[in-house]
């Protein structure tokens, strides 16, 4: 899968999980400094990542990622 | 160049007096630590601006947020951080991009978690370094300032607490809303209330010297998991009590003695680390308390009453068994029970019934009423021979218990002098102390620790503050000597050295050893006993060896050249047998120390505070008793002094019931002298000299057995 494809389809969980527009969201926002998540919805990310590119992701290493490349990055290995 | 310590009292000015706080981090969630702090800076009523940071919200309890730090137009004095620690350092950058100077980080999630929060920690320490921060934290509750210019509650705590003069600091958060909570029940009120969390930037000591500075504090009160450098700490101590006179009051927890089970020798077994905090902070002026309500009942002294002009008592009674108890109690403290003028007698005869005991302790009689407690007070607090007065109270059917407490109020705002109450009991008595409590009056449960109290606060005018340290500087010692010595030993690999080798090393500081020589043959045995003078002692030297008289490796008293050769041969031969694989170096020979009283010197090296010496009489009252003594490298006279007479057995030295006087400023001497080598050399870990023979006054001492470990 292309990274252009990941990175959409990663801001579009993202939007959903924070309820926030696609304009709201920059490539390289952090999820809970500039997006404001709280530890509830880092988990809701998470399990949204999984089911959007059906993966399983380590929870440990998947509460690492905390931004939009950063997970960018993290779903293009696992896939 | 500006030192973090000078940074640091500059940065905290605006901690404690902000104009403009921004909470970076901020939710909407109610019941949440970001939440709260808004909510209780805004309902602390702050004398300065509120800014909310926050990713998402526009605004926070109806006050406009800001999405960044940095999107703040005017200048804010101090940001309190509580992002998650994942990214607090992100925040913390921006506040240095926006020249915030003074940052409290409440976020938890660094060195307490481990490896990754160690990382986490050392990013906010540098980023703080890069931009000039101050900061108090991580994972901390914040800070309060009851002053009523400033107003700030810059913490999760439950509520704000009163204003008083009491500054209290603390390494736990938690202990910290305990403590409200225990305070706010006893209407104690505090100047500044800190909870510093793991001091990653600013430490207890910063805290410290800003309370000395800080007119509101008059107490300081700390409460600490684990001293850092416990140097620094007692300089600060030092220097805080010395120029503010305000006293310090620790609790300092964690009284394990582990390390001194796997200890090489007598110092290093009987030092924990907690004898050795204990002596600490005893040498700095610190008051070391147990728990959470002594550290109250001494600060509610301090902070209420003026400080004894001595430690003479009237005690105030209504009932015989609290009077007889509170007695006991002050002499247990070595408080004198004050004997009354004849004006007072006369007073209290006039006012009181003929059953009315009308000597130290006064007892007012069980019907007493108001009317009686204030004669008696009025009449012993103007007893010249009466430093201070405890009044008691037991709760019997006429006594009218809040009259009563009025009156004691109203003759406290009268007099100079301390007034400590108790009221016994609970449910009866409650109006009562509520009374007291509200208007300053120090309250105890129990007389115990009323008269413990006072002793502390005794003590410390009389005998810690004013009190100058000046540690005793030593001359005629040999230090190139000692530094080729060691410089050979540890190049040989060894761990330790005995007696030769250690007496080297002692002499060369000055400190009286026997003469001797090690001895490879008969011969040259002979010939070291013969220059020597008889009698000899000869004993085994072998690193292998630690208790040469259970293998046969010492014959003391040795008179001629023949006795030289059948203890060499004898000697030899025992070991040969007891531990044949043991490395021998040689035979000590040495003269015979003459019978003096024994005792114990020693030197240990204290992660936290650093070298430390010990002493202590020897034989039985080491063994058993552990009766010894601690203090920390450099040692004032006064330090020296008192370790010598703070050991229970001083009087074996001092001359009682007939016994010899024994030469005490030779020990001290040596005690100096000792504590000089711990400080010169950090390559001794562990030092033992045991025994050294003190002789009667003026004929000095004698090292006769040592033993070092690097």
């Amino acid at each position: 899968m292309e990274k252009q494809e990941i990175q959409t389809r990663v801001k579009k969980v993202v939007g959903q999980v924070l309820k926030l527009e696609d304009s709201e969201i920059a490539d390289d926002a952090n999820f809970i400094f500039d997006l404001g998540a709280d530890s509830m919805q880092s988990l809701e990310l998470v399990a949204g990542f999984e089911e959007e590119f059906d993966i399983e992701m380590d929870q440990d290493s998947a509460l690492e990622i905390q931004s939009i490349d950063g997970a960018v990055d993290f779903i293009g290995t696992c896939l | 160049m500006t030192t973090r310590f000078d940074l640091h009292q500059e940065n905290l000015k605006k901690i404690f007096c902000p104009e403009s706080v921004a909470i970076v981090g901020a939710t909407k969630a109610k019941g949440t630590v970001p939440y709260d702090i808004v909510e209780n800076i805004l309902k602390s009523d702050l004398n300065g601006s509120v800014y909310p940071v926050s990713p998402r919200e526009k605004h926070i309890c109806s006050v406009k947020a800001y999405k960044y730090v940095i999107d703040i137009q005017d200048p804010v004095d101090l940001a309190i951080i509580v992002f998650p620690s994942a990214v607090a350092h992100m925040a913390l950058e921006q506040c240095g991009q926006k020249g915030i100077k003074s940052v409290i980080i409440i976020s938890a999630g660094y060195k307490e978690i481990g490896e990754k929060g160690i990382e986490r920690e050392e990013q906010i320490k540098e980023i703080a370094r890069k931009y000039d921060i101050s900061f108090i934290g991580p994972n901390c509750l914040g800070v309060i300032n009851t002053d009523p210019d400033v107003m700030l509650n810059a913490s999760f705590a439950r509520q704000m607490p009163e204003a008083g003069s009491i500054g209290f600091l603390s390494q736990s958060g938690a202990l910290c809303t305990a403590v409200l909570d225990y305070a706010q029940a006893k209407h104690i009120g505090f100047s500044k209330f800190i909870s510093f969390g793991n001091k990653a930037d600013i430490s207890e000591i910063d805290l410290m010297y800003y309370l000395m500075k800080d007119e509101k504090t008059q107490v300081i009160l700390l409460y600490l998991e684990e001293v850092t450098d416990g140097k620094a700490l007692m300089d600060a101590a030092r220097d805080v009590i010395a120029q503010s006179g305000k006293p310090i009051l620790i609790i300092k927890s964690g009284r394990t003695s582990e390390g001194a089970s796997a200890a090489a020798s007598h110092t290093g077994s009987l030092a924990g680390s907690d004898e050795i905090c204990n002596a600490a902070f005893e040498q700095a002026g610190i008051l070391r308390c147990d728990n959470i309500e002594e550290m109250f009942n001494k600060a509610m002294a301090f902070a209420y009453q003026p400080p004894p002009e001595s430690n003479r008592v009237a005690i105030i009674t209504n009932a015989g068994g609290p009077g007889v108890l509170t007695t006991d109690a002050a002499v247990k403290q070595k408080l004198e029970i004050a004997r009354f003028s004849e004006h007072t007698t006369k007073l209290l005869k006039r006012h009181l019934p003929s059953t009315a005991n009308i000597k130290n302790p006064v007892d007012v009689i069980g019907d007493a009423r108001a009317d009686r407690y204030n004669a008696a007070l009025k009449a012993v607090i103007e007893d010249d021979a009466v430093d201070g007065v405890f009044v008691i109270l037991t709760p019997q059917s006429m006594t009218n218990i809040d009259s009563i407490a009025q009156e004691i109020v109203g003759i406290v705002k009268e007099t100079k002098k301390p007034i400590y109450t108790s009221f016994m009991g609970e449910a009866d008595v409650a109006s009562g102390i509520d009374i007291l409590l509200r208007n300053r009056i120090p309250h105890y449960i129990l007389p115990e620790s009323m008269c413990k109290a006072f002793e502390s606060d005794y003590r410390f005018h009389h005998k810690i503050k004013g009190k100058e340290f000046v540690p005793v500087n030593v001359s005629n010692i040999n230090r190139d000597v000692v530094e080729r010595l060691i410089s050979g030993i540890l190049q040989s690999g060894r761990k330790n050295i005995e007696e030769d080798e250690a007496e080297l090393i002692l002499g060369a500081y000055g400190i009286p050893v026997l003469k001797g020589k090690l001895t490879g043959t008969e011969e040259e045995a002979i010939r070291a006993a013969n220059n020597i003078g008889y009698p000899v002692a000869m004993k085994i030297m072998s690193d292998d060896i630690i208790h040469k008289f259970d293998v046969g490796g010492v014959v003391l008293d040795v008179k001629d050249e023949k006795e030289v050769k059948d203890a060499y041969q004898a000697i030899y031969k025992a070991v040969s047998k007891k531990m044949p694989e043991a490395e021998i170096r040689g035979i000590w020979v040495t003269e015979m120390a003459q019978k003096g009283e024994e005792v114990i010197l020693g030197i240990k090296r204290d992660p936290a505070f650093g070298p430390v010496v010990m002493f202590g009489l020897g034989g039985i009252f080491v063994e058993v008793f552990k009766d010894v003594k601690f203090k920390v490298a450099p040692l004032s006279e006064y330090d020296a002094q008192e370790m010598i007479t703070g050991i229970k057995g001083y009087k074996l030295l001092s001359g009682a019931r007939g016994r010899t006087l024994r030469d005490v400023d030779s020990i001290k001497n040596c005690i100096f002298r000792l504590s000089q080598l711990a400080i010169d050399f950090p390559q001794i870990k562990e030092l033992d000299i045991n025994p050294i023979m003190v002789y009667e006054e003026g004929h000095g001492c004698v090292v006769t057995d040592a033993k070092i470990m690097f």
